[in-house]
């Protein structure tokens, strides 16, 4: 039963950081400014998303979602500071 | 979980791949294009994960690993792309 609570919050809550960032990149103007919302999209939104997991009930689920969890902390930082020094070192058009 | 709420979620997952397609599209720069395929990549695991959810098996979410592990691979090459004008 709390459980169920706490897994559904925790999905929906997910979707909802999802949501805000997609319409913060969609309205930023700037590429350093869009890097920003992405961020939520592609960390917390990802990792609150794949938590739920613990209200499967499943193992198997549980230790994929943790493995995957462990990959985008690592992931997700390092692919937008590529994007930020690209941008930031690119040749003049 | 009850099944109704990640039926939403999974629709909502769908929306929101949407909304990231209408990102892509208006994208004016290879830049601006590679950082919307991130977010799209990210949505897609989402929406994988809420999929593994929904019928109660694991491999969706190795799918999405998968999927997460190229993703670097395609961004840090396309951005190396974007300075250097070639992938090496």
């Amino acid at each position: 039963m709390i459980l169920d609570i706490v897994g559904s919050a925790l999905l929906l809550l997910g979707l909802l950081l999802a949501t805000i960032g997609l319409y913060g990149m969609l309205r930023m103007p700037d590429i350093f400014h869009q890097l920003h919302p992405s961020g939520l999209v592609t960390g917390p939104a990802v990792i609150l998303v794949l938590l739920a997991s613990v209200a499967t009930g499943s193992a198997e689920i549980f230790t994929s979602a943790l493995l995957v969890i462990l990959f985008v902390l690592i992931t997700s930082p390092l692919s937008a500071h590529a994007i930020a020094r690209a941008a930031r070192r690119r040749p003049p058009r | 979980m009850p099944e109704v709420v990640v039926t939403i979620a999974a629709g909502w997952a769908t929306l929101l791949l949407f909304a990231g397609g209408l990102l892509l599209l208006r994208a004016p720069d290879t830049l601006h294009r590679v950082l919307a395929l991130d977010v799209l990549v990210a949505i897609v695991i989402i929406l994988l994960t809420t999929l593994s959810y929904l019928r109660d098996v694991s491999y969706y979410i190795d799918a999405a690993l998968a999927l997460a592990l190229l993703a670097l691979t395609a961004t840090l090459v396309a951005a190396r792309y974007v300075t250097r004008g070639g992938p090496f």
